[in-house]
């Protein structure tokens, strides 16, 4: 009971901090780190969307970055082609997203494991070149521009900072989302699923329809961070949505840990300011980091960064117990003598 | 019908290729249960040292013999090191180390030579020779004498030698192999490293047409994952069967389908792979694993 409280506390803590971090967030950097900020927000929504299907689900997908790209597509060509606000274009980004999971999902998911990999991977590598292809809805090489959303008189603030604190909003709902899908009767289900499939369907369970469910949701909350990304960005390019952005959003969900909801934002801006930063130094080197990572973390430290911070903090309680309970037994012996 | 039939043999030439590494895919598979999406960065990693030593003034050939022997040994210290601690772990683990070995190996191969791409000295000498109205490179015909021999030179090796046998054994009965004595761990390490050297052959007969350059075997390996899933995982003359379908669908398609081209040409081996794992997912020539619950 105690250790089950301690783990709330911990994760509460975690949750509490981040929440502070990224509502400083515009108050702390200059406006230039804001942008990149929102698009680290619109990325850990998709990486996000992985951490459902691979930590609480055990499925794996290689072609999040395509689902992005969709999202992305789609808020482009419905704000520029039907003059839509761009607010009203993000649920057709989720849907077509979804949609598109869906497709994806039906030969994959009836032959679990190896085959969804092999699809996700084709798909990744499919992607750019048919966005390049499609020119008359995609604008090919060109790709599409459109006007960065005006800032409304009520708000405090500039232009960058009100698109942050859209894509904060943004985040905040697909948390909510993702915390009610993993937690209850639904997060159960999930997890069953991925722990012993026999056992599951044998309570009742439909694997196929929950994994399809799982597969769907996930890329949808991926188009909905490409909607995101395109609104952030004011331009989608197949530039924009290269094949390394599908291994970006699984390199951060292995970097934060799969199996949290934290661990995405960990994840996010380990894969948006690593390149950034390691570009400087040698254009390879934020592949051969990513690389390392993937295969250190599965060596390592499956659960992520998170995992690591939360065995590492539960390690540091259990001395700081000991002790006191040392200090007590020595307490209660040294008593008697007095 | 005259281009129908160049496109055949054009599209078998690049067959052989897909077969070759779908071939390594397989051998990897049959050992180890993990399918290694790096295959491709690896073999361009080998294919970029022998390009390099041939820089250096080493005859072609020797280059060659040379870092067949080096791919051999980075795929068995690739296992050694990095999949034999998780051996066993599931599914999901194995696909994410394979990616970021996928990753980290074209990292290197950009780190030391860069994005721009190099060409790499044809094995085949150019001539062709004409019968009927098909025109037959001497390189296709090269490609393809070349696959021929490596598949006789493994199944000699599966089928003739102690070692082979042993290998198959390790592969199909992991727990058991060692009661009769063989080192299960070797063997696997030797099928990594075997397959590191096929996938190298693979990668140095597909560099002359694509040029040496990082992302290289990228679409390959689509091909090839497509070609082994077609033959059938645990097949090896399945991968090879698939690979000659994948390169002939893929250079038909690319023909005859206007759409299609010359840059949508990877879509046609995932739409193999799509149709095949709906209809018969075991592959054509794979055979259904019996799980015991």
């Amino acid at each position: 009971m105690r250790m089950m409280s301690t783990e709330q506390t911990l994760r509460g803590a975690g949750a509490l901090t981040i929440a502070l971090a990224l509502l400083l967030v515009p108050a702390l950097f200059p406006n230039f780190l804001v942008y990149q900020f929102s698009l680290t927000l619109t990325y850990a929504i998709a990486i996000l969307g992985l951490n459902l299907l691979m930590g609480f689900n055990g499925q794996i997908s290689v072609a999040h970055g395509v689902f992005f790209a969709v999202g992305g597509y789609t808020t482009a060509i419905f704000m520029t082609r039907y003059g839509m606000n761009y607010l009203a274009t993000l649920p057709f980004a989720v849907a077509i997203a979804a949609l598109l999971g869906f497709v994806v999902g039906v030969p994959a998911l009836r032959w679990q494991g190896l085959p969804l990999a092999f699809i996700t991977f084709g798909l990744a590598v499919l992607g750019p070149p048919l966005a390049l292809k499609l020119e008359p809805i995609t604008k090919g090489a060109t790709g599409i521009s459109m006007p960065k959303p005006e800032v409304p008189t009520w708000f405090p603030g500039n232009q960058d900072t009100f698109i942050y604190a859209l894509c904060l909003l943004g985040i905040a709902i697909c948390v909510l989302i993702a915390w009610r899908l993993t937690s209850g009767d639904t997060g159960r289900s999930l997890r069953a699923v991925r722990d012993n499939p026999l056992i599951a369907e044998s309570l009742g369970v439909n694997l196929t329809k929950v994994r399809l469910a799982a597969f769907t949701t996930s890329a949808g909350f991926a188009g909905f961070g490409g909607g995101l990304f395109a609104i952030v960005n004011a331009y989608v390019s197949p530039e924009s949505f290269q094949m390394t952005k599908s291994f970006d959003f699984l390199v951060g969900a292995i970097v934060g840990g799969i199996t949290s909801i934290s661990g995405a934002f960990i994840g996010a801006l380990f894969v948006v300011f690593l390149p950034d930063w390691s570009a400087d130094m040698n254009i390879a080197l934020s592949g051969l980091i990513y690389g390392g990572a993937m295969v250190a973390m599965m060596l390592v430290a499956r659960d992520g960064v998170v995992g690591l911070l939360g065995s590492l903090s539960r390690a540091l309680l259990a001395r700081l117990r000991s002790a006191r309970d040392r200090g007590a037994a020595i307490a209660t012996k040294t008593r008697p003598a007095e | 019908m005259q281009l129908f039939l160049q496109q055949v043999v054009e599209g078998l030439a690049s067959g052989a290729i897909y077969g070759s590494l779908a071939l390594a895919l397989v051998l990897i598979y049959r050992a180890t249960r993990i399918v290694n999406f790096a295959q491709g960065e690896m073999a361009t990693l080998s294919a970029y040292l022998a390009w390099q030593l041939h820089q250096w003034g080493v005859p072609f050939a020797l280059c060659l013999v040379i870092i067949a022997a080096v791919s051999f040994v980075m795929g068995a210290l690739t296992f050694r090191l990095m999949i034999r601690p998780v051996l066993g772990a599931s599914d999901h683990t194995m696909v994410v180390i394979c990616i970021g070995f996928f990753v980290g190996f074209e990292a290197i191969c950009l780190w030391f030579w860069g994005a721009d791409p190099r060409a790499f000295p044809r094995i085949f000498p150019e001539y062709a020779w004409t019968i009927g109205a098909i025109r037959l490179t001497a390189n296709n015909l090269g490609i393809l004498v070349s696959l021929c021999i490596m598949t006789l030179g493994l199944s000699a090796l599966f089928r003739f030698t102690r070692i082979g046998l042993a290998m198959r054994a390790s592969a199909a009965e992991r727990e058991k192999s060692p009661l009769v004595g063989i080192q299960v761990e070797t063997m696997l390490m030797l099928g990594w490293g075997l397959a590191a050297t096929v996938g190298f052959i693979a990668a140095v007969l597909v560099a002359p047409s694509l040029f040496l350059s990082p992302p290289m075997m990228v679409s390959v390996v689509i091909y090839a994952l497509a070609a082994a899933t077609l033959g059938g995982w645990d097949s090896p003359a399945g991968a090879i069967v698939g690979g000659l379908v994948v390169g002939v669908a893929e250079s038909l398609c690319a023909t005859f389908i206007g759409f299609i081209g010359n840059e949508l040409k990877v879509g046609v081996p995932f739409a193999l792979m799509a149709v095949i794992l709906l209809v018969r997912p075991q592959g054509l020539f794979g055979t259904t694993a019996v799980i015991r619950a």
